[in-house]
C-alpha cells in the first residue's frame, strides 16, 4: 500500500469523523478533541532493535512507546509525577524489599490475548533485569516477582531498593511485553523486537526500512475514546535540514527531538500554521558536560580544573550555541529535577583573570608562545551543539593559554577512544538525566566502572567520599534521607569537579497548528500519544 | 621562459595564472592580512556581511570572522591541493616509468594495481582512509593522493612505451648507459609535459575533494577550510546564506583558476611542440 493510497482513504475517514464530531454534543475537553486522521512525524533514526523492554533509549521509545506501554508514565500533575498506565497503583514496603503493583483490568494484547501479572513478572525477570541497559541497574537486586492473582505483581528484592528510585525509573524501565510471544525463544532475536506486540493505543502495522513506520489505531485500547488518531506514520528523514522544509510543505505535521535545527526555529516560528514548543521534554533533560581525563597530571590538579570551569562562558554557550533554548548548569543534577536539585553548590563564574591566576598558581606558567600546555579535546559527534561547543571550548581554553587540539570522529570511533582506550584529555559529552541520579549522573563520576562501558566515568577519577555517598544512597529507602544524600553528592561534585557541567537542555518540538494535545507530559515525545489529535 | 610567454599569450592561461598568483599571494600573506587565529571568536555571532568595516564579510554562528576564515582557508586549500597533486604525480610518474620501461611481468603487475585503484571511486577511497586513520592535514593529503595517482601512472606508461622505441633511446643503450640513467635522463623529461598538463586537473580535483571531506566533518578541525565553513553555514542556509556562499565562491574561483591555468598550459605545451 502506498502513501498516496493511504491519504485518500484517510481523508475520507477524517471527513466522516468531522461530520460525526460536529453532530455530537460537547464532551469534556480531552474527549472533545476530534478523532481520526493520520499524523505524519519525522523520524531521524531506525533502531535495529525496537523493543523498549530491551533498549530503553529515546530513539526506540519515540516509535515503540505508542505500541508497548510502561507501568506508569511521567506526568505534570499526577502524584509522584506519574500517571498510571498498565499499573493503577504501587506501594513499597517499609524495609524497601518489596513493591506491590496493582495492574489494570481488562487490558488486551494486540493479538487478542489478555494482559496479566504473568506478563509483568516475565518482562521484569527475563528482560528488564538481565537484558535492559537501565533495568540492569534498577532491578539489580530483584529476586522474584510474585503473582498472587492476575492483577497483582509483587516485586521482591534481595537488598533494600528505594521506592523513590523505582518510581522515578518506571516510565523508562517498565515497558511490558507479552510473555506468550517471548517465552522459550531467543529474546534478543525474537521477530517481535521489530514487529512489536504491545498493549498500547497503536498497533505496529508496517515498517519499510529507509522509508517509514506505520502504526494504526488499536480498537480495543483500554482507555475509552482513545486513541484519537487513526494512524501515526514515522517518516524517516535523516537529513536535519529537511525536516523544516517538510513541515512547511505539509509533508509532515510534527518534528520532535529538535529535528528542526535550533538555528531554523526563529524563522520557522514565523511561518503561519506552525508552532514551536519547548515544553514536553522536562524528564528528558540532556546535560552538556566536559569529561576530564584525570590521568593527565595537569588535569589531576584541582586548580587546573577550576581554571577551566572559570574559562567557560556559560552565558555565551546558552545564548549563542543553544540560541537561548538551554539553561546554564550549576552541578550534576539539572534544575528540571526539582526533587533533587540543589542550587547551593560552589559555582564558577566566567572570569579569565581568575582562570589565569589559578593556572599560574598551579605552576603552569605561559611559555614563550603564550601557551601553558596542550590538550587533546574530543567533542562528541551526536549533536551539532556538542560539536560547536567543542569549537568554542578550544577558543575559550586558548584565551587562558591552554592549547586544545580538536579530534573529530564518528560515534563509534569517539566512544571507543573515550570510553575504552581513554585516548582523550577533555571530551564533550551530552549525557541524559533520567529522572533519578542513581541511574544517570552518578555513573559519570563513581569509580570502578570497567573500561568499555559507554557514558560512564572513564576519566580515571576516584573519590572515596563520593563513592561512599553514591553507594549509601543506592540502598537508602527513606526518601528524605536519600534526597539529602544526593544533595551532598551535588555539592561534592561541584567542589571537586570530576567533570564540568556547562549547560542543560531539552529538545524542541515543531508542529503544525492542526496537531492538538502536544507536549502535555514531561516525556511527551516518547509517551503513547493516545490523546493526540488532528484538527481537520 | 618561452613556456610562460606562450601561456600568457592565451587568454585562459593569462586569467588562470592571474587568479592563481593572487591566491598564492593571499595564502602566503595570510598571517599579515588577518593576524591571529582565524578560529578566534572575534565579534557578535551572525553579523551580516557588509555592515561592519572590521568584519566585511560578517561573522559565523560563533562569532568568527568569515573573511579571516576565507583568507586562511586559501592556505589550507592550496597547500592540500598542491601537496596532494605533487604526491599523486610523484607516485604516478615512478610507477608509470617503471611499468613502461621494464615491461613484461613488472608492467602487468603494476598495471593491475593501477586498475585496482582506478575502479574504486577516489572520493570513497579518501573517505574510508581518513575515517580509519583520523583526520589531520597529512592524512587528508595522502588520502587524496591515493585516489589520484592512477591516472598519471597510466599516462606516463603510455608515453614511456612510445618513447622507449625511439632511436635515441636505442643509441643510449648502445653506448652503454645504465637503464636507470636512461629512464630518468632520457625518457622522463620527454614523457613529462602531458603529465604536467594533467597535474592542474589533479590539483583542482584535490581541492574539491578536500572541501568535500571537510564538509562531511572529516577535515582537520584545527584549521579553517572552506569545506568546513560551508558545512557550518549549511545549517543556517535559509537565514544566513552568506556563510555558505562566500567560501563557496572562493572554492569556485580557485577551481576555475586552476582549470584555466591547465587549459593555457596545455595549449602552450602544444604550441611549443608544434614549433619544435
Amino acid at each position: 500500500m502506498t502513501i498516496a493510497d493511504l491519504s485518500r482513504r484517510t481523508l475520507l475517514q477524517a471527513g466522516a469523523a468531522l461530520l460525526a464530531s460536529t453532530a455530537l454534543p460537547t464532551f469534556a475537553r480531552a474527549q472533545n478533541a476530534p478523532s481520526g486522521g493520520r499524523l505524519i512525524v519525522a523520524a531521524d533514526s531506525e533502531p535495529k532493535n525496537l523493543n523498549p523492554a530491551i533498549v530503553a533509549s529515546n530513539g526506540v521509545f519515540f516509535v515503540a512507546s505508542k505500541v508497548v506501554e510502561p507501568l506508569a508514565e511521567a506526568s505534570f500533575e499526577g502524584k509522584d509525577g506519574l500517571s498510571p498506565r498498565l499499573a493503577t497503583s504501587w506501594e513499597g514496603s517499609a524495609d524497601g524489599k518489596s513493591v506491590t503493583f496493582k495492574l489494570r483490568e481488562g487490558v488486551k494484547w494486540h493479538d487478542g490475548k489478555p494482559f496479566t501479572s504473568a506478563d509483568v513478572a516475565f518482562s521484569a525477570l527475563s528482560i528488564w533485569k538481565p537484558l535492559q541497559n537501565l533495568g540492569r541497574l534498577v532491578f539489580a537486586n530483584l529476586e522474584a516477582v510474585d503473582t498472587p492473582d492476575e492483577t497483582t505483581a509483587v516485586f521482591r528484592f534481595s537488598k533494600p531498593t528505594p521506592l523513590q528510585l523505582i518510581r522515578n525509573a518506571l516510565p523508562v524501565v517498565s515497558s511490558v511485553v507479552p510473555k506468550h510471544v517471548y517465552e522459550g525463544t531467543d529474546i534478543g532475536a525474537n521477530p517481535a523486537n521489530v514487529k512489536l506486540v504491545g498493549t498500547g493505543p497503536f498497533k505496529f502495522t508496517e515498517y519499510k526500512p529507509g522509508e517509514y513506520y506505520r502504526l494504526t489505531r488499536n480498537e480495543d485500547y483500554w482507555a475509552e475514546g482513545e486513541p484519537k488518531l487513526d494512524e501515526v506514520i514515522f517518516r524517516v528523514l535523516p537529513d536535519r535540514a529537511g525536516a523544516g522544509a517538510a513541515l512547511e510543505a505539509e509533508e509532515i505535521q510534527l518534528a520532535a527531538f529538535s529535528a528542526v535545527p535550533l538555528t531554523d526555529l526563529d524563522r520557522i516560528s514565523k511561518v503561519p500554521g506552525i508552532k514551536v514548543i519547548s515544553k514536553g521534554y522536562e524528564a528528558l533533560t540532556y546535560q552538556l558536560v566536559v569529561e576530564i581525563n584525570h590521568r593527565r597530571k595537569e588535569l589531576a590538579d584541582l586548580k587546573v580544573r577550576q581554571a577551566i570551569a572559570h574559562a567557560i562562558d556559560r552565558k555565551f554557550v546558552v545564548d549563542t550555541i543553544f540560541l537561548g533554548y538551554a539553561a546554564a548548569s550549576t552541578g550534576p543534577v539539572p534544575k528540571n529535577a526539582p526533587e533533587f536539585y540543589d542550587a547551593d553548590v560552589p559555582t564558577y563564574d566566567f572570569d579569565i583573570a581568575k582562570a589565569n591566576a589559578l593556572l599560574d598558581e598551579a605552576g603552569y606558567k605561559k611559555g614563550a608562545n603564550g601557551t601553558r600546555f596542550s590538550l587533546k579535546l574530543r567533542p562528541a559527534p551526536y549533536f551539532n551543539e556538542t560539536k560547536q561547543f567543542g569549537d568554542y571550548l578550544r577558543q575559550a581554553l586558548a584565551a587562558v593559554g591552554i592549547d586544545a587540539q580538536l579530534v573529530n570522529a564518528d560515534s563509534a570511533a569517539h566512544q571507543k577512544a573515550v570510553y575504552t582506550d581513554h585516548d582523550f584529555d577533555l571530551a564533550v559529552a551530552p549525557p541524559v538525566f533520567r529522572g533519578d541520579p542513581a541511574i544517570s549522573t552518578t555513573i559519570l563520576v563513581k569509580s570502578g566502572t570497567p573500561a568499555g562501558v559507554p557514558f560512564s566515568n572513564q576519566g580515571g577519577y576516584a573519590n572515596k567520599e563520593l563513592d561512599d555517598i553514591i553507594a549509601k544512597a543506592a540502598e537508602t529507602v527513606d526518601t528524605a534521607a536519600r534526597t539529602d544524600l544526593y544533595r551532598q553528592f551535588q555539592k561534592l561534585v561541584a567542589a571537586d569537579l570530576p567533570l564540568i557541567n556547562v549547560a542543560e537542555w531539552g529538545f524542541i518540538t515543531v508542529a503544525r497548528d492542526t496537531v492538538l494535545n502536544v507536549s502535555n507530559n514531561p516525556r511527551w515525545a516518547v509517551s503513547n500519544w493516545a490523546d493526540t489529535a488532528l484538527q481537520s | 621562459m618561452r613556456l610562460i610567454r606562450n601561456l600568457i599569450r592565451t587568454p585562459e592561461g593569462a586569467i588562470g595564472l592571474g587568479i592563481l598568483a593572487l591566491l598564492v599571494l593571499i595564502a602566503l600573506l595570510a598571517p599579515a592580512l588577518s593576524p591571529g587565529d582565524p578560529l578566534k571568536i572575534a565579534a557578535r555571532p551572525l553579523l551580516p556581511p557588509f555592515t561592519d568595516v572590521n568584519f566585511p564579510l560578517g561573522t559565523d554562528r560563533l562569532g568568527r570572522d568569515v573573511l579571516a576564515g576565507i583568507i586562511h582557508g586559501t592556505r589550507t586549500s592550496l597547500a592540500v591541493g598542491i601537496a596532494a597533486a605533487l604526491a599523486a604525480i610523484a607516485i604516478g610518474l615512478c610507477v608509470g616509468l617503471a611499468a613502461g620501461f621494464a615491461g613484461g611481468l613488472v608492467d602487468e603487475a603494476l598495471m593491475r594495481v593501477v586498475d585496482a585503484f582506478q575502479i574504486v571511486p577516489s572520493f570513497l577511497l579518501a573517505l574510508a582512509f581518513v575515517s580509519v586513520i583520523g583526520a589531520s592535514v597529512p592524512v587528508v593529503v595522502l588520502a587524496i593522493a591515493l585516489g589520484a595517482w592512477a591516472d598519471p601512472a597510466r599516462l606516463t606508461r603510455a608515453q614511456v612505451l612510445s618513447i622507449r622505441e625511439r632511436d635515441y633511446i636505442a643509441s643510449a643503450r648502445v653506448i652503454g648507459m645504465h637503464p636507470v640513467e636512461i629512464a630518468f635522463k632520457e625518457i622522463l623529461p620527454n614523457a613529462l609535459p602531458p603529465v604536467l598538463a594533467l597535474s592542474a586537473i589533479i590539483v583542482a580535483a584535490a581541492i574539491l575533494t578536500e572541501a568535500a571531506l571537510s564538509f562531511l566533518g572529516l577535515g582537520d578541525p584545527n584549521v579553517v577550510t572552506w569545506g568546513s565553513m560551508i558545512a557550518e553555514g549549511r545549517n543556517i542556509l535559509r537565514s544566513s546564506p552568506s556563510l555558505s556562499i562566500f567560501p563557496g565562491i572562493a572554492l569556485v574561483v580557485t577551481v576555475v583558476g586552476v582549470y584555466l591555468f591547465s587549459e593555457g598550459l596545455t595549449n602552450a605545451l602544444a604550441g611549443r611542440r608544434s614549433e619544435a
